[in-house]
């Protein structure tokens, strides 16, 4: 129960920095969507006695953490609703946001889709291709606070049903920072590198970071800059407030790079997918592993390795700036109604039932924290999850994912620079020239 | 002139459903390709759309951060690799299956198999192969005691390595096919034409060389066309195992087009290089074509001198 409050009331609080703030920057550019302006209050559609097919995309591939949350969710929602047939699809990450985009161009849409919010679903939003949920957002004002709709906001009206929201964490494997004399996880930079060190020294590979995967290397580097400039600084940046061409940017990024040169990280992970390094540190070949807290879930159904992982966000670098609290991430999960969906305001109030019940399973398995106030027994959830809980309680400040947060142009850039500073292709002031450049 | 009329009517009813779908499926997308990218589309539609004419064409030409230069590059050297080394590796096989040897059949199945399996399992069973933990060759390096040659990074992490061990399997697919192509051309030469090479005392490599090859030019022009273009256009087996990457190393039009499309949004630009690549599709063609053709013509106005 106490957990339960501290999920609901805490994140609540503490997002509205960066739900706010990103909601407001996408929302300039956006137009009125795919259906009518409704000043007035329409009925409420009774889902119950509707009989129709509707077609759902997302990522729940067999391998992904969510997929449990979904099988449930959509189990409970044939039960509830027999008359409404779901036929949805699964697809892999990476290649699903190329799908996605070919889909809405081509206008050969399911009903309901998965997206990302803010800039990703922006995009969409901008095209005309989104329904509006207004209408049916007013039926779930009590269940699903407005404020973690911000990211999906656009114009000040709503295209998307959050579902879980997550933050990047620190995984680390007690066991093998155990065979390198640290009982505990290192809680300041120095001592940080200094564990590294001794990991090395025991022919132990600190880190594994997927390549092949960029997105991955963000989850490391983002952080990183978080903790050098501070979270307010690397949001103006990300929200285009503020210019790349800081040095104190620059100064992280080597500071990053520089233990990717002191052979901290693992190199023949840079051509390897993200499952693949993933299933590595299960297996014991890395001892920390920085990437999303929808992990959690995995971590905690694998009855070897659960034992030994722990949690925790990336030390401070300069404490001048950056302090324990700010994380990355933030509502970011988001399902969505295409405009071309024959039975759109369906679709509208079957994606909202939908999206409480992934969030609720989605949260008892441990994939993220809960956007919906949570319901139901909620004492069983994993030890990993309740540990994210508690750094989210003690968050004082969020800056959303780099690539959800910018336009698909501009994170596409940004990418390719953080890939090269992987590969120690650019140093901290090429990256911060470069992107300056680039985007702004 | 009534026969006439009718004669003509019949043609255009018969001819219209293949112009329909000619048009349909091939022209009008090249014609909307090339109206796109005369627009900087930063969403999916045109509304709100800059028109800027051959702003697209300067900016890809130009860009040093879409660097359209290396992946033509790629494609070139993968066209010169297809060329050079697939297609005589195809002609090898073609002649060598073509004298009739011993399980012709199961050589042929074994040789195509390549063809008829997806491209994206033969891109993950290549990605097995090249895995820095477990890759089978790693494996035979180690057997060969020359197992620390892996590059840094891993095979298909390395910017040196990458395009060569992506080469490998692109290469590797399609020799089958038109080693079957050739094939068909080996056997379809007439036995009397071999046999009448022997008498005169040919062996066996200057009847392939003297009699089989000028006989089965016009499958060489087709297969040189069919590499040429197919290595211009290539695009499954590279996304599937390095996604263009690492450091755009592996990188050819076809990448850095739906790079653009669905990764940057940038619509208009993606059609430009859709534009490119089709407009140097067909330059490579009739190139080609014409080459083969002022053999032909060469060769005839000998034998009337």
């Amino acid at each position: 129960m106490k957990l339960k409050k501290l999920a609901a009331t805490l994140l609540a609080a503490a997002m509205v920095v960066s739900c706010a703030a990103c909601g407001s920057g996408s929302g300039d550019s956006g137009n009125n969507g795919g259906n009518k302006d409704t000043g007035k209050k329409v009925e409420s559609v009774d889902l119950k006695s509707q009989k129709v097919t509707l077609d759902m995309w997302c990522i729940a591939t067999e391998s992904d953490s969510n997929r449990k949350s979904y099988e449930n969710a959509i189990a409970e929602m044939k039960q509830e609703y027999p008359d409404i047939t779901l036929n949805w699809e699964a697809f892999e990450n990476q290649s699903y946001k190329t799908k996605i985009k070919a889909a809405m161009a081509a206008d050969e849409v399911p009903d309901i889709f998965f997206t990302w919010s803010c800039a990703f679903l922006g995009d969409f939003v901008d095209s005309g291709k989104v329904y509006c949920l207004d209408d049916a957002y007013q039926d779930y004002k009590s269940e699903l606070p407005e404020v973690m709709l911000a990211n999906s906001t656009y114009n000040g009206k709503h295209y998307g049903v959050p579902l879980t929201m997550n933050i990047v964490g620190l995984f680390c494997n007690m066991d093998l920072l155990k065979e390198a004399g640290w009982n505990e996880v290192p809680t300041t930079y120095d001592d940080l590198i200094k564990c590294c060190d001794a990991l090395k020294a025991k022919g132990i590979i600190p880190f594994g970071c997927a390549g092949g995967e960029t997105w991955c290397v963000t989850e490391y580097l983002e952080p990183v800059i978080e903790k050098s400039i501070g979270a307010d600084a690397m949001n103006d940046i990300f929200l285009g407030r503020a210019s790349w061409d800081n040095a104190e940017v620059a100064k992280a990024v080597d500071t990053f790079q520089s233990m990717v040169k002191a052979g901290y990280f693992d190199p023949n992970a840079v051509s390897l997918s993200n499952d693949e390094v993933k299933a590595n540190f299960m297996q014991g070949k890395y001892a920390f592993y920085q990437n999303g807290t929808w992990n959690c879930a995995d971590f905690a159904n694998d009855a070897n390795f659960f034992p030994k992982v722990k949690v925790t966000e990336f030390p401070v670098v300069d404490s001048s700036k950056g302090k324990l609290g700010q994380l990355i991430g933030g509502p970011s999960d988001t399902l969505a109604v295409t405009a071309k969906s024959a039975n759109a305001a369906v679709a509208a109030k079957y994606t909202f039932e939908l999206g409480k019940r992934i969030c609720h399973y989605g949260y008892l398995d441990g994939c993220g924290l809960p956007a919906w106030t949570p319901y139901g027994d909620t004492s069983n959830i994993n030890g990993l999850t309740k540990a994210v809980s508690e750094i989210c309680a003690n968050a004082n400040a969020y800056v959303l994912f780099g690539d959800t947060a910018m336009n698909a142009d501009d994170a596409q850039k940004y990418l390719d620079y953080v890939a090269q500073v992987y590969g120690c292709k650019v140093d901290g002031n090429a990256f911060i020239s470069g992107l300056k450049k680039e985007i702004r | 002139m009534k026969n006439n009329t009718y004669k003509y009517l019949m043609i255009a009813i018969f001819l219209a459903p293949a112009l329909i779908l000619f048009i349909g499926v091939l022209i009008a997308p090249i014609i909307m390709s090339v109206f796109y990218s005369f627009f900087d589309m930063k969403s999916i539609s045109l509304k709100g759309a800059e028109f800027i004419f051959l702003g697209n064409y300067k900016e890809l030409f130009t860009s040093g951060s879409i660097n359209v230069w290396r992946a033509l590059g790629n494609a070139m050297l993968l066209a010169a690799l297809s060329v050079f080394l697939q297609l005589p590796l195809s002609l090898g096989l073609a002649l060598m299956l073509g004298k009739g040897i011993k399980g012709e059949r199961g050589f042929l199945s074994i040789y195509f198999m390549p063809v008829l399996i997806s491209t994206v399992v033969i891109g993950q069973l290549w990605r097995k192969i090249y895995n820095p933990d477990y890759g089978i060759l790693n494996a035979v390096l180690g057997l060969l005691g020359i197992g620390d040659k892996m590059p840094l990074g891993g095979w298909l992490g390395n910017e040196a390595s990458a395009l060569w061990c992506v080469f490998v399997p692109t290469l590797w697919q399609y020799v089958g096919y038109h080693m079957l192509l050739m094939y068909a051309g080996v056997r379809s030469v007439s036995p009397e034409l071999r046999e009448a090479a022997k008498l005169d005392g040919a062996t066996d490599g200057q009847v392939d060389w003297y009699v089989v090859i000028p006989s089965i030019k016009p499958i060489l022009k087709v297969s040189v066309i069919f590499a040429v273009t197919g290595s211009l256009k290539s695009f499954d087996l590279i996304y599937v195992l390095t996604k263009g990457g690492p450091y755009h190393a592996t990188e050819v039009p076809s990448t850095l087009m739906i790079s653009m499309l669905f990764e940057r949004n940038r619509y208009g630009m993606g059609s430009t290089i859709a534009v490119l690549m089709i407009s140097l599709c067909f330059a490579f063609a009739i190139l080609i074509s014409a080459a083969f053709k002022e053999r032909e013509y060469g060769k005839k106005h000998v034998i009337k001198k």
